[in-house]
């Protein structure tokens, strides 16, 4: 019993239902708890209605979520399940499985694998004889029939392959065969192959009674088919089968160790079968991509494997002639820069000078240097350059005259004859040269030999034992043109004509580009690569040892664009001049050689043109499928389980109707806030402090101190500046805020702008974090006034030192101090309030030093006050200025002056009163002179 | 299903509750009680009555009546024209009010609309108009807990004596043996006695020359009667329960019974010349307050 896809195996069981209206008027009846309500005017009630005790109906969710569960449960015993399949085949007649396992399976093989499985067990339970056979593996393709349950050990061990197919020798062997097969189920990916056709022929011939065809959805089916590395991105083309509205994709390249590197999207136009994917990303980057796959694509095709072929090499060009931008054409560096740029990064010294040009571009990775008629240069530079050559560096010289005048140049390939020669002038023998055909061993073999290339001056190369070796071009009279020696890693390659036109026509033909384009292809990177050097454009050694090279297998692509290790299937992959590899059974795609130096083969290195098999073509008797990958599902433990949770559900409905949950709840509620505020107010209290004080000290501005530790000082600091304070505020507009002690270590200093530090020998010299600290208050505009208080008893003599200006001396050891100097007679704060000449505080004669001002004063020594823009940060003085300003609590002075001069309190405390205004005004009094001045000026 | 609709609040007392009345009382003027039939208890109170009676204070000069004492007339005034004058004085006189709320235990119920419980707005509303009438010289008394003051601080010490008293519930009367006639009661409760019960209280206590005020609080929820399906009712006083299968059945006829237990009340008050004021705990104390002011100062009768 079948409905919507569900099915029942106990269908009987589905009468159950028929209860449920019982069930239904069953729990109409059972009442829940009632409310419980306190309610005073309970007795007018009572007289109103009789006590009531019919019971109240269950309210009807609760009905409704009893009922569900009660039919779930019945449901439950009916065994449901769901997308139960049909059969895949009738009658008992042979069958033939055709599995295609091609590169594009590995997107549904399960589901393929699932239907052939599903094939087999119909054919199993038939007893049909099946024959199974794989379009990937035709050469081993076994068309005899035989039992079901034999072949299934076949298909499980089946898998993906990253191979292409051909369906052409697997549609002669069944063209071939004496029987035929009633039933021939296909497989099949959906794409156009090679021998399709004939394969469909043969289906129409073979299969007697049904043809069953399975294909795969390729809506989404993308591939990567070429990579092209252009000057300013690296180039992807994807390509897809249908033409189709598809969905955009996203490809991911990846560098050696399968890391990451960068993600493009890409989108097919409407009607577009390709679409180019770019990875804009600097150079160094994208040579380091190994990997280019589409996400989520898992087939072969979807992969890009990448190999030195691929990759960008930076050029560096260094000119020695003049680079003159209004006619580029006469710079040898035009042609070059021309020619590289297509394939190559470029990098042109804008440094005309050899020797700084040279390590600028060695410091910019470049692979290959061109030097064009570049003479001799400095020890320095030639050695650097051989260190860099020697390491793997290509460097390509042009001659010129000035190459041609140098004395004896290491840097070239081959030993240099002075001077050279002309060909084709009036006063020369010889005729204009064409170039020779190349070589075989050379690079350049096979680039065609222009007819107009004329070489009419050179540099000449003295006749040596190995100079044929180290040709790579020559001239047709047998001269070389372009020469090239190994040194070290790298290679030192000379073009015995200059960049430009002025010896031959060269630089003007397709050739040269050609041959630059080798030259640096040579150059690569890949430095220890003699022995698998392979690349399609070859190496001297490469092509010099052995006509084939044999690589073995590095890493694979596998049926699902994996990379994965070789298995034994895979054959060393043989490169000859002759032929390019492709993908076969060998060779399936992967890398190829050492992990210096390898060659990737992809599935696809060119346009692809995929198509979808024309289905109009199929026999008529074909039943078209898809593959699914739903299976039988049995829906019974569902269904049980959704009942218990709707029990569960039903029990806290109930739990919370009779009140239990409500409570217990509340309870939880409230242990949990008790929690939260238990563990809190720690935290609060300390930022709630923390808040309270900053706000009130930015609110006020409020002279500090600095706490020393020693009691007697910090109690002295403390009175010296409230009676300060006290004085401020009575004699000027300004009331300062309480005075505070701070701990420099700990406290915010950006609220003070005054901080009175009294030196002791007993209090810690502070950190140098601590110090820093200070250091930041006093770049940031703060003053610190520093008071040793030892004026009486730090001695007499010039040189004598007490201990507070020792210990002083300690602490400004870590600052940053500014030059100082005793207050001048016309700094501001002389006048700043108070006119003062001197500073005194409990003592008389000590100086209050600032930071000097600058050399103004020499330079005019007219000016009222000197002039200075912000605030000395740092002041100190000896007189213990917060001993005199101390105050008892009646206002009484705390400390007695020396002498005992009453005049000298009421001046320390303008002393005071000065300091304070200075660091909060600035150099206002010092703008204030001029006021007369200015007045003047404005006609007053 | 939602939480239970009333619940039973902790009886208050005690100088928060005086706080807050205070608080309320500051909102009205001081409170003269109407002199209409008081005019015996001749206590000097120290606030006057702006209307003439015995006082130091002089008021007005009026025309002399015929038949009045001549040591009423001011000669001095009359001196002055053809006319003869009379001084009168101001009335500065006190009055005995006594103030008593209701504690039985369903006073303490409060539903969910309310603010506050029964017995809290009660003790609130009656310590206010005390501190009202205290301020206004007036003697305060509570029946039961306290003799009759004139303090200005009257409502402090009343409420301190109600919280050492330790009150029994169970009346829903205030004891009568202290108050002597034709002084003023206040009485604040719900009334939720049997209606013949409260009539008889009255109509004794009025027998008796005492002019009464009744404040009848009401809990919102015992106004409107929100209550829907099945549930259990308990009486907090007898603890009888009572259950309905659908209480909604019942809303129309308790509201129609409700209405005209209050109705009764009101018309028997209003026989008595007592006042009568219904107060609901969802709204301010203040406005069952203002309405108290406006009765006791017989404003409303002007």
């Amino acid at each position: 019993m079948s409905i919507l896809g569900l099915t029942f195996a106990s269908p009987l069981i589905l009468a159950g239902l028929l209860t449920l209206p019982l069930i239904w008027w069953l729990l109409r009846l059972t009442p829940p708890k009632p409310k419980e309500e306190v309610f005073p005017p309970t007795r007018i009630l009572s007289e109103i209605a009789r006590n009531e005790e019919t019971p109240a109906q269950s309210p009807w969710w609760l009905t409704l979520l009893r009922l569900l569960m009660a039919a779930l449960i019945i449901l439950a015993l009916a065994e449901p399940v769901w997308n139960a399949q049909d059969k895949t085949i009738s009658g008992q007649g042979s069958l033939l499985i055709v599995l295609d396992n091609g590169w594009s399976s590995g997107r549904d093989w399960d589901q393929r694998k699932a239907s052939a499985q599903r094939l087999l067990d119909d054919a199993n339970q038939e007893g049909s004889p099946v024959a199974l056979a794989f379009t990937s593996q035709s050469g081993q393709a076994d068309l005899t029939t035989r039992r079901a349950e034999e072949l299934i050990p076949t298909l499980t061990a089946a898998t993906a392959l990253p191979l292409p197919i051909d369906l052409s020798e697997l549609a002669e062997k069944l063209t071939q065969l004496e029987s035929s097969f009633d039933t021939i189920a296909w497989l099949s990916s959906g794409l156009e192959r090679a021998g399709t056709d004939a394969f469909i022929e043969a289906i129409r011939a073979k299969a007697s009674s049904q043809t069953l065809y399975y294909s795969s959805d390729n809506t989404d089916l993308n591939i990567l088919t070429k990579v092209n590395n252009s000057p300013d991105a690296l180039v992807v083309t994807a390509e897809r089968a249908t033409a189709t509205a598809g969905q955009p994709g996203r490809t991911t390249a990846y560098d050696q160790q399968g890391r990451s590197i960068a993600n493009a999207d890409f989108v097919f136009a409407a009607d577009g079968k390709t679409t180019d994917v770019k990875f804009a990303l600097p150079v160094e980057l994208r040579n380091e991509i190994a990997r280019i796959s589409i996400d989520g694509n898992e087939q072969a095709g979807a992969v890009q494997l990448l190999d030195e072929r691929f990759r960008r090499r930076r050029v560096g060009l260094i000119s020695g002639g003049k680079a003159d931008q209004a006619q580029p054409l006469l710079s040898p560096l035009y042609y070059i820069s021309r020619a590289l740029n297509p394939f190559s990064e470029v990098r042109e010294s804008r440094i005309a000078n050899v020797t700084e040009a040279v390590p600028q571009l060695i410091e910019e990775r470049i692979s290959t240097l061109v030097l064009a008629d570049i003479g001799t240069v400095n020890d320095e530079t030639r050695e650097s350059l051989e260190k860099w050559v020697d390491g793997g560096g290509m460097l390509i010289r042009f001659a010129g005259p000035r190459l041609a005048a140098a004395d004896d140049d290491t840097l070239v390939p081959v030993q240099l004859r002075r001077g050279g020669r002309s060909l084709g002038g009036t006063l020369t023998w010889g005729t204009p040269q064409p170039l020779a055909s190349f070589d075989a061993d050379s690079p350049f073999a096979g680039i065609t030999v222009p007819g107009d290339v004329n070489v009419t001056r050179q540099v000449l190369a003295e006749p040596d034992i190995d100079l044929a070796e180290k040709t790579w071009a020559s001239l047709g009279d047998g001269t070389p043109l372009v020469t090239a020696s190994k040194r070290g890693q790298g290679w030192i390659v000379l073009f015995h004509v200059t960049a430009d036109a002025s010896w031959s026509n060269l630089p003007l033909s397709g050739a040269f580009v050609d041959m630059l384009r080798r030259i640096v292809a040579v150059s690569n990177g890949a430095i220890a690569a003699d022995k698998t050097r392979s690349d399609a454009s070859g190496s001297p050694e490469g092509r010099a040892n052995a006509a084939e090279v044999f690589l073995p297998p590095l890493r694979m692509i596998d049926g699902f664009g994996k990379i994965v290790q070789p298995n034994n299937d895979a054959q060393p992959l043989i490169i000859s001049a002759e032929n390019t590899p492709t993908v076969t059974r060998e060779n399936p795609p992967g890398t190829y050689g050492t992990n210096d130096a390898f060659v990737a083969i992809n599935m696809f290195s060119d346009t692809a043109n995929l198509q979808e098999i024309d289905r109009s073509q199929l026999p008529d008797n074909t039943l078209q499928r898809g593959y699914t990958n739903e299976e039988a599902t049995s829906l019974k433990p569902w269904f049980l389980a959704l009942a218990i949770a709707l029990l569960a559900l039903d029990c806290l409905a109930v739990l919370w109707m009779a009140g239990a949950l409500r409570r217990r709840t509340i309870q939880t509620a409230t242990a949990i806030i008790m929690a939260i505020m238990l563990v809190s107010p720690a935290l609060v209290d300390a930022e709630a402090q923390e808040t309270e004080i900053n706000i009130e000290d930015t609110l006020r501005t409020r002279l500090a101190y600095v706490v020393t530790g020693d009691d007697r000082i910090d109690l002295i600091s403390q009175k010296g500046l409230s009676g300060l304070t006290q004085f401020i505020a009575s004699r000027t507009s300004l009331e300062p805020g309480e005075p505070i002690g701070v701990d420099i270590s700990k406290d915010e200093l950006a609220f003070y702008p005054l901080l009175y530090w009294p030196v002791s020998t007993s209090s810690p010299i502070p950190d140098t974090k601590t110090m820093a600290r200070v250091d930041a208050f006093m770049k940031k505009g703060g003053s610190v006034i520093f008071d040793t208080r030892d004026q009486l008893s730090g001695g007499f003599g010039g040189n004598r030192v007490s201990a507070e200006t020792i210990r002083l001396r300690e602490i400004l050891a870590t600052l940053d101090v500014p030059p100082l100097e005793p207050v001048p007679d016309n700094h501001v704060l002389t006048r700043a309030f108070y006119l003062l000449n001197v500073f005194p505080g409990r003592y008389l004669d000590g100086k209050l030093w600032v930071e000097t001002s600058g050399t103004e004063e020499e330079e005019n020594p007219d000016r009222p006050t000197r002039q200075g823009d912000g605030v000395s940060s740092l002041m100190i003085t000896s007189n213990d200025l917060a001993g005199a300003w101390a105050i008892e609590a009646d206002g009484s002075p705390s400390l007695p002056i020396v002498p005992p001069n009453p005049t000298q309190r009421i001046y320390a405390y303008r002393t005071g009163v000065n300091i304070v205004m200075y660091t909060l005004t600035g150099n206002y009094k010092s703008d204030q002179v001029h006021i007369p001045a200015l007045l003047e000026r404005l006609g007053q | 299903m939602a939480l239970s609709i009333g619940s039973v609040a902790p009886r208050e007392v005690g100088t928060e509750v005086l706080a807050r009345s205070r608080a309320r009382a500051a909102l009205i003027p001081d409170l003269l009680v109407e002199a209409q039939r008081i005019a015996n208890t001749v206590t000097s109170g120290w606030h006057g009555r702006r209307r003439r009676g015995n006082g130091d204070t002089f008021w007005q000069f009026r025309p002399y009546d015929q038949g009045e004492s001549l040591a009423r007339i001011d000669w001095r005034r009359s001196a002055r024209d053809d006319s003869v004058y009379v001084r009168d004085q101001e009335w500065e006189a006190a009055h005995t009010v006594w103030v008593w709320a209701d504690d039985s235990a369903s006073m303490l119920y409060k539903s969910e609309s309310a603010q506050v419980s029964k017995q809290s707005r009660g003790l609130v509303l009656a310590l206010a108009l005390i501190e009202v009438l205290a301020k206004s010289g007036e003697r305060v008394g509570w029946p039961g807990v306290t003799n009759a003051i004139s303090s200005r601080t009257a409502s402090e010490r009343i409420a301190a004596e109600l919280m050492l008293a330790s009150q029994s519930a169970t009346t829903s009367f205030p004891p009568l043996e202290q108050i002597r006639s034709r002084s003023e009661l206040v009485v604040i409760s719900d009334f939720l006695e049997p209606v013949s019960t409260t009539l008889e209280k009255i109509s004794a206590t009025a027998q008796q020359g005492i002019n009464g005020s009744l404040v009848q609080i009401v809990d919102p929820a015992e106004e409107k009667f929100p209550f829907t399906g099945r549930t259990e009712f308990r009486d907090p006083e007898t603890g009888e329960k009572l259950t309905y299968g659908r209480a909604e059945t019942l809303t129309q006829d308790y509201l129609s019974v409700f209405k005209a237990r209050r109705d009764v009340l009101a018309e028997h008050c209003k026989r008595l010349g007592w006042n009568h004021v219904v107060h609901h705990t969802d709204s301010l104390a203040s406005s069952a307050l203002v309405a108290l002011h406006i009765r006791l100062s017989g404003e409303a009768a002007k």
